[in-house]
């Protein structure tokens, strides 16, 4: 039965694939008809707890994903074992596209922090959709007003930094810049980016790093002032913000989001995936939700995608040797 | 008002209050946890219900906890962890629906006085949380760890070599400043560290099971009667320097980012003992022990809303649940809140109210339900607990190895009671140990490891003082026993 439906399904794609190039020529495309799946249901998994990170990715994504695939969409959440558990549910799942996992650097922190029964090799990266914004931030009324006042304090005496999690790409990318720059920073990691706020804002520290979501009640209330993006490139909504790469420090941090799935998936699959997720960023509606959010659009199809995530995981790997947190 | 809002906030604080209390009243379902799974159900609400559900669902949280660790001595939450002490004690004593009933009440004056000064005081309160540092945070928890001097029991021996047992569990998992992995055996369900409540759970729950197995049923007392006696006049001026304590205590608490429920609670505990009329009833069933740590728990349900409402900064697990919350409704917690979405915020205001209010009404309707199903034979009531215990700590995660965390340590729980260690400061120990390493790690990062830094946080100094005071007073205390016991031999 599932055998038949599967081919029925890919039937209809190949139909699809084919009917806009006759239908282009002769009528302007309809807007966005959904294209069919062969799953009726599709869940879609995240080790994130509700109302966290990728949780919310996945559930502001759903609901304009549904717009472009035609089948009903189910988040779930798989806490626990820092996302090893829901990266062996993903892993061990029929290849069909029926399941697929929120990726995010996390499931390769862990991959490499620890020995998770599955690793993220055992995934297959689909399709990417985002890069974060990843922001070096201070306090409004304090004495630095650009990245340079922040580094020449260092250099002078001693900069207090701060990240919000030991082992987390901010704490890397700060240790980068201490580096790239040769100053004398202490970098400090927090339990979370509540923790880091409070003591930026109290003058403890300098500055810190983190997602510009973190901050964004801060910021908007003008408590706090960005000094730099560790992104390749300035981020939507900020402009005036300058990267640190153009500030003369090789250092680039890009905190991706996308979607993963069992080793294995059918090419029809993959492709339904690539095509949603060019579209549904060029969706209005969906752009203008997340341009609010700082999330820069990052569309990585699943050819390209593992080449990025195997390339994501060396750096990071080499940079937690470097930094001490794994032999 | 609009007769349509109040109901909804009505409603919506009704619902959330039930929930909060019966999930937590289930061992192993901490209050964040409870609110986590109430999160998705609010996903199709309003932005205002939807938020003040979850608040109301936090205050039933932080009171419902105290119900299976006075009936069953184990903390729903992990700040009920401290009336596990009299309240369990009440309860073996034949007066669990009195101990019931003084939680019950504390815990509805606790949350009125959190309320107020959330309504009142937000404001200098907020500047207020912005002044604690890392120094701050190491003081806090030396405080913390001191109160373990006047919970060890008879021997301060055995209690400090437990603490340290409480904080060698503690250090399991990721490092907190380094990242390296510490104890894990490379295994990811220890990554993020052994959770303190599935210790708790299994050292006051799984050590009871297995102890009372032991003891023969009929040299156990019959049960309390199953109406929940609220506290009346005589009793209630009793305990109200107790709950006093528990409330300032708990309201500033809450202000601290991190510190949370449990350590307001044990504080809360030790300083009533130390300003009670009869500290020596403490630990052998007082009703003070029970009225402070839940007025001061329930305190800090309300005030962890000062830090978020208006930085954005959860206090608490719990309150990062709700920060999720806020977010997913797209409302932005910080200082604009207030003018932005003014509604949420009377909807709290509102909601909190009532749910405080409403405790007594719904306290007194759930309890002698709970109460009548602990009066069961035992054996039914042995399994019952056991089933309860394993399927509420499978449920948090769907693991398996969460149920073996709690039954190891209610294996280990079972040889220290068989020697006599005290269970409490081993608690605090994993409860604190994450708070003292990472913030004393962190303020000798910031100082270049330099030690001056403790010295120069007003605030910490004050924290070492009276954790001085509180070592100093318990180690007199038990020379002079120790003299007199000595006197009265020679005598």
């Amino acid at each position: 039965m599932r055998k038949l439906r599967n081919f029925l399904s890919a039937l209809a794609l190949t139909a699809l694939a084919a009917g806009p190039a006759v239908a282009a020529a002769a009528a302007p495309p309809p807007a966005n008809v959904p294209v069919p799946y062969p799953h009726r249901v599709v869940t879609l998994v995240t080790h994130s707890s509700p109302g966290a990170g990728s949780d919310v990715f996945l559930r502001e994504l759903v609901r304009y994903l549904q717009k472009y695939i035609k089948t009903t969409f189910i988040v779930e959440n798989d806490e626990g074992g820092s996302g090893a558990k829901a990266l062996s549910r993903v892993a061990g799942a029929r290849p069909d596209g029926s399941m697929m996992y929120a990726a995010t650097p996390t499931y390769i922190l862990t991959s490499l922090l620890s020995k998770p029964a599955k690793t993220y090799r055992d995934l297959q990266p689909v399709v990417n959709f985002f890069t974060d914004s990843e922001v070096i931030y201070t306090r409004t009324d304090g004495p630095y007003k650009t990245l340079k006042d922040l580094i020449d304090r260092a250099r002078a005496s001693r900069g207090r930094w701060g990240a919000a999690n030991p082992a987390s790409l901010e704490r890397q990318a700060a240790e980068q810049l201490r580096i790239a720059a040769k100053v004398n920073a202490a970098v400090v990691s927090h339990d979370g980016g509540g923790d880091l706020m409070i003591n930026v804002l109290n003058g403890t520290l300098d500055m810190g790093v983190g997602e510009i979501e973190e901050i964004r009640a801060q910021l908007e209330a003008g408590k706090v002032r960005l000094l730099a993006v560790f992104n390749s490139q300035r981020i939507p909504g900020h402009p005036n913000v300058p990267t640190v790469k153009e500030l003369g420090y090789n250092v680039v941090m890009e905190k991706f989001r996308g979607i993963a799935g069992p080793k294995g998936l059918p090419p029809e699959i993959l492709k339904i995936w690539d095509d949603a997720a060019l579209k549904i960023l060029n969706d209005p509606e969906y752009k203008q939700r997340y341009l609010a959010v700082s999330l820069m659009a990052n569309h990585i199809p699943h050819d390209k995608y593992g080449a990025f995530v195997e390339k994501f995981a060396a750096d990071t790997s080499s940079l937690l040797k470097a930094s001490g947190v794994i032999k | 008002m609009d007769i349509i809002y109040f109901l909804t906030i009505f409603a919506a604080s009704i619902a959330g209050l039930v929930w909060g209390i019966l999930g937590s009243s289930l061992p192993g379902l901490s209050a964040s946890i409870v609110m986590a799974l109430l999160l998705p159900f609010t996903y199709t609400l309003p932005p205002m219900p939807a938020i003040v559900m979850l608040a109301c669902c936090y205050i039933g949280a932080e009171y419902g906890g105290s119900i299976p660790a006075i009936l069953i001595r184990t903390p729903g939450t992990n700040s009920a962890a401290a009336t596990v002490i009299d309240g369990y004690e009440m309860n073996r004593q034949g007066r669990a629906n009195e101990a019931l009933g003084i939680s019950l009440w504390s815990g509805v004056l606790g949350g009125l006085c959190g309320l107020a000064m959330l309504v009142m005081f937000t404001e200098p309160l907020a500047r207020l949380a912005l002044l604690f540092r890392p120094t701050t945070y190491f003081g806090l928890g030396i405080l913390g760890l001191s109160v373990i001097a006047s919970l060890s029991g008879k021997s301060l021996l055995k209690g400090a070599t437990a603490a340290v047992l409480g904080l060698m569990i503690a250090t399991i998992g990721t490092d907190p400043i380094s990242g390296v992995s510490r104890f894990t055996f490379g295994s990811p369900d220890l990554l993020e560290g052994i959770t303190p409540l599935f210790v708790m759970v299994g050292l006051f729950a799984v050590t009871e099971l297995m102890t009372r197995t032991g003891v023969p049923s009929a040299s156990i007392k019959p049960g309390a009667s199953i109406r929940v006696r609220l506290p009346r006049w005589p009793m209630m001026k009793k305990i109200s320097r107790a709950q006093g304590i528990g409330c300032t205590v708990g309201s500033l608490e809450g202000l601290m980012p991190g510190a949370g429920g449990s350590v307001a609670a044990f504080i809360a505990y030790n300083e009533a003992r130390r300003w009670s009329k009869e500290p020596e009833k403490f630990g052998k069933g007082s009703e003070e022990g029970v009225a402070a740590p839940e007025a001061a728990n329930n305190a800090v349900a309300s005030t962890a809303l000062i830090p978020l409402l208006s930085f954005g900064i959860p206090g608490s697990n719990s309150a990062a649940v709700l920060l999720g919350g806020l977010l997913i409704h797209g409302l932005l917690p910080g200082p604009r809140l207030f003018e932005t979405n003014s509604d949420v915020v009377t909807g709290i205001y509102i909601g909190s109210f009532i749910a405080d209010i409403s405790q007594i009404v719904i306290g007194t309707l759930i309890l002698p339900v709970c109460i009548w199903l602990v009066n069961r034979p035992r054996p039914y009531l042995a399994a019952f607990i056991y089933a309860l215990i394993v399927s509420g700590t499978y449920t948090v995660h769907q693991s398996s190895f969460d149920v073996g965390i709690v039954m190891t340590a209610g294996l280990l729980g079972y040889f220290m009671r068989y020697f006599g260690f005290p269970f409490l400061p081993a608690v605090l120990g994993v409860i604190l140990g994450g708070l003292i390493e990472s913030n004393y790690r962190r303020s000798l990062v910031l100082s270049g490891g330099d030690f001056g830094i403790f010295f120069e946080d007003p605030i910490a100094i004050a924290f070492f003082a009276i954790a001085a005071l509180i070592v100093v007073g318990a180690l007199v205390n038990e020379a002079r026993a120790a003299m007199r016991a000595r006197a009265a031999w020679s005598a």
